[in-house]
């Protein structure tokens, strides 16, 4: 017989054996449990010298020598805290219970979990799981805490708890499964769902596996990560149809406000001759009305098409701003609008673009509609100024400001102002901006905007690229209007 | 006409292009109209048993029509409503859940709608008895 002088770690033997050439010998104890007597342990020794049985358990021998790991090895990790690898399939529905619990108490980094109905969020949240999980939340390190979770009003209240006290803690809603999934920091526990409706967590699940092998525990959350981009693909869906419904309800209220007042008052007009001008000025304004609606859905619907086309030349933006804010000025003083409008050319300055010279207009002149909308009211002042920022050297670029003293945008919409259907006002569609934003970006700008930090009003900002020969034109256009003119 | 000439109508609705175009509708078909373009204001203003029928539009800002409804009835409960609305109607489920079983589907008048339909819409309602 060979000699090896190598000792090797297993897990999980439950008996003792020793197997030589010729002779193989093993002893087991086993509990014997009889009825109204304390439980037995029985001790057993097995010998034999068949050849056939002994070339049997040195196989048996072998199989376990293959599996175990060097002792030193074992050694080591025990002496770094590496645990050993299990995977364990438990019955005892109050131990798997407390595994759970256990690993909830624990949590340090990650964890993601699949809860089978919605009642299942309740009984964890009884044996204290949930508010475990909200109190790891709240400590820095924290990974991502994620549940899915079929939502119900049966869960409505713990649901609302977590959200209040642990805006980290994300929660999708799901469909029932007939398993709970529990993946923490590197272990994975599932248990089976037997009884959906039970009160408590250990009535209700059936036989659960336990492990924190690497494979199972990287299968577990591969298998959470694709349900939980299913379950957010469908918030989204869900979400956009909303937006939709909520949009044909805007869009049809501002379609039939102005046709309403356009009806009534071609009716009214025939029999008020002394009112025809205010009635046909009222006919007038709400045809606009119609006007700007049905040119803003056709630009959101080439937008969201992919078939928006600029038409794009080469023109000073500070003409385009100066005959937009010239417009203005003419129209709030014949509406009689308490705003002044403030158009700040700075010297020297000539900022050259190639642009789609209709559509920078509708920006600009969206921007100033906002702005005096909100400012209407008392006397304040609209403030319109162009300034050129260099990003590099090679890239310089405008940057428009339309600020307002008016009241600011609600705090609420600021992260999604420029998304579609977004408005706080009663007679916008919430697709101004949403075209903004898509003009500037089409021309490779930005478009952004801030409460002022005094306080008082917004300010809304765009940015576009400037043409790079617009420094040389510039002084070229300069010279061409002052140079004749110039007294030596 | 001589039947609607002593009706009184209120007219609540916040697009003041249409609270003016109602009015003069009205009046001219022997209405007499109070109007407003403010549901507070109308609201504050509002007194039991001075109106035959109140024109309400539904979503206006700071208080929509329905909100407008309800502590108008604490007031007067027995005035007859009909409300015009631009809007899409599942828009608003509470309409749909609280409204229509106390008024009917037909006390809601859909804009744009022309003076002489309305006007024909308003006086039957008015002919109608009373129910409580």
């Amino acid at each position: 017989m060979e000699f090896a002088d190598e000792v090797r770690h297993l897990d999980g033997l439950k008996a003792n054996f020793s197997v030589s050439e010729t002779e193989y010998l093993a002893s087991a104890s086993l509990s014997q449990q009889q009825k109204q007597q304390p439980t037995q342990q029985v001790q057993q020794v097995i010998y034999s010298n068949v050849k056939d049985i002994v070339e049997q358990q040195k196989y048996v021998f072998e199989s376990f020598w293959n599996r175990a790991m060097p002792a030193e090895q074992r050694i080591r990790e025990i002496e770094e805290g590496i645990e050993p690898e299990f995977y364990e399939v438990i019955v005892d529905r109050e131990n798997a219970t407390q595994i759970l619990v256990d690993l909830s108490k624990s949590l340090k980094k990650e964890a993601l979990f699949l809860l089978p109905n919605d009642k299942s969020i309740v009984r964890i949240d009884k044996i204290g799981i949930i508010d475990y999980l909200i109190k790891a939340s709240q400590n820095e390190g924290t990974g991502a805490i994620m549940i899915i979770c079929p939502i119900s009003e049966v869960n409505s209240e713990i649901i609302k708890k977590v959200s209040e006290n642990a805006p980290n803690i994300r929660i999708v809603n799901g469909n029932d499964s007939p398993y709970g999934m529990y993946i923490v920091d590197g272990h994975a526990f599932r248990a089976e769902l037997k009884e959906p409706e039970a009160d408590n967590f250990s009535e209700a699940i059936g036989f659960s596996v336990y492990s924190n092998r690497k494979n199972t525990v990287d299968f577990f959350k591969s298998v959470f990560e694709l349900l939980w981009n299913e379950r957010k693909l469908n918030e989204e869906l869900i979400k956009t149809g909303k937006m939709q419904e909520e949009f044909i309800n805007v869009a049809s209220h501002e379609l039939r406000t102005p046709t309403q007042a356009v009806l009534a008052y071609s009716q009214l007009v025939q029999k008020h001759p002394e009112k025809t001008e205010e009635m046909i000025q009222a006919i007038y304004r709400n045809a606009k009305r119609l006007q700007r609606l049905t040119n803003d859905i056709l630009d959101v619907t080439k937008i969201e098409s992919k078939t928006f086309k600029l038409n794009k030349t080469h023109f000073s933006l500070n003409d385009l701003l100066s005959s937009v804010v010239d417009e203005y000025k003419e129209n709030i003083d014949k509406a009689n609008i308490k705003v002044r409008l403030l158009h700040n050319e700075i010297d020297n300055e000539f900022f050259l673009i190639e642009a789609d010279r209709q559509r920078i207009t509708q920006v600009v002149s969206n921007l100033l509609d906002n702005a005096i909308k909100f400012t209407k009211g008392k006397v304040e002042d609209v403030e319109v100024i162009a300034k050129r920022e260099s990003k590099k050297v090679d890239r310089e670029i405008v940057v428009v400001n339309i600020k307002d003293t008016g009241s600011g945008i609600d705090t609420e919409i600021l992260p999604k102002l420029f998304t579609k259907f977004v408005t706080k006002s009663e007679t916008g569609t919430g697709l101004g901006l949403f075209i903004c934003k898509s003009i500037v970006e089409a021309h490779g700008g930005k478009i952004w905007a801030e409460n002022n930090t005094d306080g008082k009003g917004a300010t809304f900002n765009f940015s576009l690229p400037l043409n790079k020969q617009s420094k040389q034109q510039g002084q070229q256009k300069q010279q061409e209007m002052f140079g004749g003119c110039q007294v030596s | 006409m001589d039947k609607s000439k002593h009706y009184r109508i209120l007219v609540v609705d916040n697009e003041p292009d249409l609270v003016s175009a109602f009015k003069i509708g009205l009046e001219d078909n022997g209405f007499i109209v109070d109007a407003f373009e403010d549901p507070e204001v109308a609201l504050s203003n509002f007194k039991a048993d001075l109106y035959d029928l109140l024109l309400l539009d539904i979503k206006m800002p700071r208080m929509n029509g329905i909100e407008f409804y309800r502590q108008m009835k604490e007031i007067d409960e027995k005035v007859k409503v009909c409300f015009i609305t631009a809007s899409e109607l599942y828009f608003y489920e509470e309409i749909t859940k609280e409204v229509f079983p106390e008024l009917g589907v037909s006390r809601i008048i859909r804009k744009p709608i022309s003076i002489d339909d309305l006007v024909e819409y308003l006086k039957e309602e008015l002919g109608t008895i009373r129910c409580c």
